[in-house]
């Protein structure tokens, strides 16, 4: 036993008051609660001129969510250790469950979506299977003891991500996709391998990626339909290198995200004034563009409130992830990280130019109740692992 | 098919990464088990002094540095965004729910001398609609059914780009007030579409004066393309068309349209995304553009075109074709012009809000009258005996052909030999005629002598057409009018480079080609309003004014002129012979009253002294082509009125039917014999 978990067990026998922070992480909790609120807000305003931004269905999920995230609070999670297959198994079904009959639901040009029979509330399964990911690799990341000496065993590690990478691909959505991947390399890092192993696999994915969008578009040319790509990813990457390569077609969006953004300047241009997101120039004003959307309403304050509200979040969660005795639960919190820090980035950084345009959301808020629900419940589990961190001596 | 693709793709990954996987394994004896058993309890907690703790708390380091960068970025990006370059996002936002609509100004009217407007403006319902609504096909078809438009043109006019995206492209104007009213309670099925208001042309005297006033067209992609290649100096205080643009086409609406044409007023508005306007903001009234007061006399321009009528009614009558007239009436004083009419006449109207492609092909069409020619202007003609006085003049003055000298009219011709003998139009002779007499009869054999004269003449063998060229044939008038042709007056050179495909002996001139042009036959070709400016010339002892239609541009406000026309001299033809001019007036003044009685009833009746010339041009293949020029008052000239009837035979019978008329128009006196019983026959 380590000098620093003993102190910890001393500390907690001499305060009673610190029952509370020993089970809840204050800080995580405050970040959290202010990101709720936060973002009720902003789907508020959003509901003012936007028909489809119903507040009272977001306040539902976050109802909801809130309730999953008290009962993750309350489980322990430090079990699904030890069940990788069954993980694995569970997470092929939920991302290819849109393609089962009788839970498919297709609407507006919708796809990834199910109808939970009986209930018949429709569901992303994508958010949840993002989740299982996580538990998954932190359970096969977890077997080696925060070490990893043999290459192939790194490289064996890095196929298994695969799977749910290509599932989420194959669920059609590369926006989650690589959300799945990025919480996934997340905990391979963190589950001790070489730093030469990773620099190369990151120049690797970097040189397949190029030649992979170099062969698009000859492929394309040589059998006349989309090979790799879909004509419009290819579109949306190519303006997002030159927004201004077409206002009309795939550059509207980023366009009219970026004119959003920075035309909210500092104090932004306050509740109900944002012509960007309320006259309908900004698409997806409530869902993917939401941080265009505050950006307008709330400026550049706005924008940093978010931002130090996401930080506190995030690095509470290191914290507990630092702080915790279990590798599997530790993984599990970095994986957790690097969703909410990709979410973060990819969302936040396709409004204002940084990212090319995929339609994921941002957590805690975005309009719609999947992600709520899920990202509420990953808030739960950080928590719980905060909750059960000692326990396990 | 693209979520097929990406199944496949991804199937395809994941196969290889559990096969490559699996063979990666192979006989690999690692510590890797797919599960478990021990749950998260490390198997190795403290193992070769690498324990969990010690080495993730440098991961732990780098996953904050590496959240630590995403949030650095979005940071710094955000700064940029929305510290430094707000002013300009604000900017782009503004313009974005900003669209500057351009109003049309009206077009100047167009007057005649008098005020009375000949083209006027007319208020007209447009419906328009923003280039986004070409991607609405559902919207796009409602709106060509209800406009009953084909579906194709409807989206030709909205896709048509030179417009500019942010202004509304008309669609369709002169819309019906039920169909506006329908669309209008309709606006929600219409997104993008709305109705402006035009003004359209309008025309209160129908066809009068169609040629002189011409027609308006939405500007052509050719105008639009010459307007970009003009360099910054020529396009200063010039009108800069767009798309759509409704622009003079023909005749004064072309040649004065920077007068006509208005400045287009500026409206914003704001819109929201789909294009609807939500707010008004600012607006800068459109500027009309100035009214035109034409030289044109509506009285006399009307009994212009009654005269052709009853001038091509008359050679009907008597069994010629007689389906092409025209008729200019000059005010030999200062060039203004009083009076052009062409025959047969389009309605200008046809081509408000554009003209139909079948009417446009009807009066284009290459067997056809050919409407749209403004035939006083671009008719060219064999001048005939009207150009006679010219070539007596000629004779005067070079000396071949004197007062004092006189020939003798058998009917038969022979100077140039019985071989090339030619008749005289009396083949019964004239008798012994002079110049003066021989303008007066029209007697040809004269002007054969004249002809021959010339011919034969060491010093002068061109005099003839250095006559005809010194009164301004030859050459354009100055017309303010477009499509003014020029006329040819033939000499040996013209001859010599004209037939160069024939022998030299063949393209030589000759002494019959002299003797042609002096009666005005052979190659000669003359427009009429050359033959009336060179009868100003003889009225007004060789002054001849430059002919314009335009009198005065009316200032905007409406009071008094903003610019009037300086009437400018076309040409002045100086003669050593003084008395030529004498002989030649004095010839024209008693040809109307002592040639043909039937000629002179029609005259007499005036109270004024007319002078004047008859002709009759010969087309190989066509009946006669019948020509009157008169001028009056033979003391103190001051109106030319020249006239021709294609195919309408003998200019005494088909031509004088339009100088009475117009004459009759001018001192109110018209006439009252019927122009039938004027069938003398003289040329």
């Amino acid at each position: 036993m380590s000098q620093d978990s003993l102190k910890r067990v001393n500390k907690r026998m001499v305060s009673n008051k610190s029952t509370l922070r020993q089970n809840v992480n204050v800080p995580l909790f405050a970040a959290w609660a202010g990101l709720i609120l936060y973002g009720a807000f902003t789907i508020w305003t959003a509901s003012l001129t936007i028909a489809d931004a119903s507040f009272t269905r977001q306040l539902f999920g976050i109802a909801l969510g809130s309730v999953l995230a008290f009962i993750c609070w309350r489980s322990d999670f430090s079990g699904l250790a030890s069940m990788t297959t069954v993980l694995l198994v569970i997470d092929l079904i939920v991302l290819f469950s849109p393609y089962f009959p009788g839970l498919s639901y297709r609407a507006k040009g919708m796809t990834g979506w199910i109808k939970i029979p009986l209930i018949g509330l429709t569901f992303q399964p994508i958010e949840l299977a993002k989740l299982i990911t996580i538990f998954y690799m932190a359970s096969l990341g977890a077997q080696y003891n925060g070490r990893i000496d043999d290459v192939r065993e790194y490289v064996k590690l890095c196929g298994m991500l695969l799977i749910p990478f290509g599932g989420a691909l194959a669920a059609g959505d590369l926006g989650s996709g690589l959300v799945v991947f990025s919480s996934g390399a997340v905990i391979i890092m963190m589950s001790g391998p070489r730093k030469e192993w990773v620099l190369c696999t990151i120049a690797l994915l970097i040189g397949f990626v190029s030649i992979m969008l170099a062969a698009d578009s000859v492929l394309d040319g040589l059998l006349g339909h989309d090979v790799l790509l879909k004509e419009y990813q290819m579109n949306r990457l190519l303006v997002f290198i030159n927004p201004d390569a077409d206002t009309s077609g795939a550059g509207y969006n980023l366009k009219q995200s970026l004119i959003a953004v920075g035309s909210g300047g500092f104090f932004g241009k306050g509740i109900g004034n944002a012509s960007q997101a309320g006259e309908g120039f900004l698409p997806e004003a409530h869902t993917d563009f939401v941080f265009a959307l505050l950006s307008e309403e709330f400026g550049f304050l706005g924008a940093m409130l978010l931002l130090a509200l996401y930080a506190t979040l995030i690095i509470s969660t290191i914290r507990v992830a630092h702080r915790s005795d279990s590798l599997f639960l530790q993984l599990v919190c970095c994986g957790i990280v690097g969703m909410w820090t990709f979410q973060l980035l990819e969302e936040v950084g396709m409004c204002i130019g940084l990212m090319p345009i995929t339609g994921i959301p941002l957590p805690f808020i975005s309009f719609g109740s999947s992600s709520m629900l899920m990202q509420c419940a990953a808030f739960g589990i950080v928590q719980s692992i905060w909750r059960s961190h000692g326990k396990t001596l | 098919m693209d979520a097929q693709l990406i199944v496949i793709i991804a199937g395809g990954l994941l196969v290889a990464a559990i096969i490559g996987s699996l063979v990666f394994l192979h006989g690999h004896n690692g510590r890797f088990t797919f599960d478990t058993k021990t749950g998260t309890r490390p198997r190795a907690l403290e193992g070769e002094g690498n324990t969990t703790a010690v080495s993730s708390k440098g991961r732990f380091k780098l996953l904050t540095a590496g959240v630590g960068a995403v949030f650095a970025a979005i940071f710094a990006k955000l700064w940029s965004m929305q510290m430094v370059s707000s002013d300009y996002y604000d900017k782009l936002a503004e313009q974005n729910q900003t669209r500057t609509v351009t109003t049309p100004a009206p077009r100047g009217r167009i007057l005649d001398r008098n005020g009375v407007a000949i083209v006027d403006n007319r208020p007209a319902l447009a419906v328009v609609a923003y280039r986004d609504l070409a991607e609405d096909t559902v919207t796009v078809r409602h709106l060509a059914n209800v406009l009953g438009m084909p579906y194709v043109a409807v989206l030709r006019k909205i896709q048509d780009n030179t417009e500019g995206a942010q202004s509304p492209h008309t669609i369709a104007t002169d819309v019906r007030r039920s169909t506006v009213a329908y669309i209008q309670e309709h606006q929600e099925q219409f997104p993008g579409v709305s109705i402006a208001e035009r003004t359209e042309r309008a025309y209160p005297y129908g066809s009068l004066a169609c040629h002189v006033v011409g027609y308006t067209g939405t500007v052509t992609q050719e105008q639009l393309k010459a307007q970009e290649e003009l360099d910054e100096d020529q396009k200063a205080g010039t009108i800069t068309y767009q798309s759509g643009d409704v622009v003079g086409q023909a005749g004064v609406e072309y040649y004065y349209e920077s007068l006509l044409q208005g400045i287009r007023g500026e409206q914003t508005v704001k819109v929201n995304a789909g294009g609807n306007v939500t707010a008004q903001a600012g607006a800068v009234p459109a500027e009309p553009g100035s009214d035109i007061r034409l030289t044109i006399d509506i009285k006399i321009q009307q009994a212009c075109e009654e005269g052709l009528r009853l001038g091509m009614e008359t050679a009907q009558r008597v069994g010629d074709p007689g389906n092409a007239a025209a008729c200019v009436c000059i005010d030999c004083t200062n060039g203004e012009i009083l009076g052009m009419a062409s025959a047969p006449a389009f309605e200008p109207s046809a081509f408000v809000g554009g003209i139909s492609s079948d009417l446009w092909n009807e009066l284009n069409k290459e067997d056809g009258d050919h409407p749209l020619i403004n035939r006083v202007i671009a008719g060219s003609y064999p001048s005939a005996s009207t150009i006679k006085p010219l070539s007596a003049m000629a004779g005067i003055e070079y000396g071949v052909y004197t007062a004092d000298m006189t020939s003798n009219c058998a009917g038969w011709w022979t100077g140039l030999g019985e071989a090339n003998g030619k008749w005289c139009w009396l083949h019964a002779g004239h008798g012994t005629r002079d110049l003066e007499t021989g303008i007066r009869d029209s007697c040809d054999a004269v002007f054969y002598d004249l002809g021959k004269n010339f011919y034969y003449d060491k010093e002068n063998p061109e005099g003839l057409q250095e006559m005809f060229r010194r009164f301004g044939l030859g050459s354009t008038t100055g017309v303010d009018l477009i499509g003014e042709a020029e006329g040819r007056v033939p000499d040996a050179a013209w001859k010599e480079s004209y037939f160069k495909d024939w022998s030299s002996d063949e393209r030589a001139w000759n002494a019959g080609d002299s003797t042609n042009i002096a009666i005005g036959q052979g190659d000669i070709l003359v427009t009429p309003i050359q033959m009336a400016l060179a009868y100003c010339g003889i009225a007004m002892n060789g002054v001849e004014w430059r002919p314009h239609l335009l009198l005065s541009a009316v200032s905007r406000d409406g009071e008094g002129d903003a610019y009037e026309f300086a009437p400018e001299k076309r040409l002045t033809a100086e003669l050593k012979h003084k008395d030529a001019l004498t002989v030649a007036q004095n010839g024209l003044h008693r040809m109307i009253y002592e040639e043909s009685s039937s000629v002179a009833r029609q005259f007499q009746s005036l109270p004024v002294q007319v002078a004047g010339k008859t002709g009759t041009g010969e087309k190989t293949g066509e009946s006669l082509y019948g020509w009157f020029i008169t001028y009056a008052p033979f003391e103190d000239p001051k109106y030319v009125i020249a006239s021709i009837v294609e195919q309408g035979g003998f200019g005494s019978v088909c031509a004088l039917p339009v100088v009475r008329t117009v004459l009759g128009a001018i001192y109110d006196c018209p006439s009252e014999i019927d122009f039938l019983d004027t069938t003398d026959q003289s040329r």
